[in-house]
């Protein structure tokens, strides 16, 4: 394999780190919906701290991604 | 004049720049907005800018005080112009010149003065005892707890610094292509119009990926990391002050 081929495998095992972060991001979701029907009330409160706790989620997902941009474009 | 010079021949990256102006902007509000409070009577309705500033206020400190307490209330200074410099960092992408944020240096900065935050409030509340939490359990962990130590500051930064670099580049990769393909449709165009038949797609796709990137994820990203700052300065006080 030729060194461009492995930069390439390199960034496809990098972005594998994106599909635990989707599924975690699924869960804070799910569990956020569950709350919200079994008590419509806290709608409000509970959709700022969903969508804080996805970004967090996120964050692994972004980290991946930024590797890989760093991977594509600083890489030799 | 020699400042200008002296500008124009140094080599800094587009984001310090308008990191710079980004800066710029602030002062002048927040010049406008205490002449404005120095001079308003305080039996008067606030009107205005002034409003506006007053509600941030009023804000930022609840939020600080909803979070950690009383006592963390002058906290909520520090919070608002942070939120108010990332906020308007975030959405200087829609101008079209590059975002402060994709340079690594501004983001790491701001990560530092958190970072000296956290460091500053555990030193004032723990004293001499601060230095102990660097060799525990036992001084054979002191080399794992000084590279630990820096957790918060790389995570602070990258998050922001991954945030804005990826949309950033995600949007460069679209207009490229929009302008590809709008070049490619209108082919017959170019004898007429030269190398502008490529504008026709972008403005009709573009916003809305503008309106996610920029506005949305700048919006959450400050609120995060608003929300990370108050919570690992709380972390740093002993609880049994917490009122």
């Amino acid at each position: 394999m030729t060194a461009e081929a492995m930069k390439f495998l390199a960034i496809a095992i990098t972005m594998l780190a994106v599909m635990p972060s989707a599924i975690g991001e699924g869960l804070v979701v799910s569990h956020a919906v569950d709350g919200i029907a079994r008590n419509p009330d806290v709608y409000s409160k509970l959709r700022t701290t969903m969508i804080l706790g996805c970004s967090l989620v996120e964050t692994t997902a972004i980290y991946a991604l930024l590797i890989a941009i760093l991977l594509i474009f600083v890489a030799k | 004049m020699d400042i200008v010079a002296q500008l124009k021949s140094t080599e800094l990256a587009g984001g310090v720049f308008t990191s710079m102006l980004v800066m710029l902007i602030m002062i002048i509000l927040a010049i406008y907005i205490g002449i404005r409070a120095h001079f308003h009577n305080p039996l008067k309705k606030p009107k205005g800018m002034l409003l506006v500033a007053e509600i941030g206020v009023t804000f930022f400190e609840n939020f600080a005080e909803g979070l950690l307490g009383k006592r963390f209330r002058m906290l909520g200074g520090y919070l608002m112009a942070i939120g108010v410099y990332l906020f308007l960092a975030f959405i200087f992408g829609l101008t079209g010149l590059p975002s402060p944020m994709t340079t690594l240096s501004v983001p790491l900065s701001l990560g530092l003065s958190t970072f000296i935050l956290i460091h500053a409030t555990a030193i004032k509340y723990n004293k001499i005892r601060y230095f102990k939490r660097y060799v525990e359990p036992l001084p054979l962990f002191l080399p794992i707890n000084l590279i630990s130590m820096w957790a918060p500051l790389l995570s602070l930064t990258l998050r922001l610094f991954g945030n804005a670099l990826s949309g950033f580049v995600i949007m460069n990769i679209v207009y490229f292509g929009l302008q590809n393909l709008s070049a490619a449709v209108f082919a017959s165009l170019e004898a007429s119009m030269g190398s502008w038949n490529e504008v026709f797609f972008a403005p009709f796709v573009a916003w809305i990926l503008h309106l996610y990137f920029d506005l949305f994820s700048g919006f959450i990203q400050t609120t995060v990391f608003l929300s990370l700052t108050t919570i690992y300065v709380g972390q740093e006080a002993p609880e049994e002050y917490l009122d």
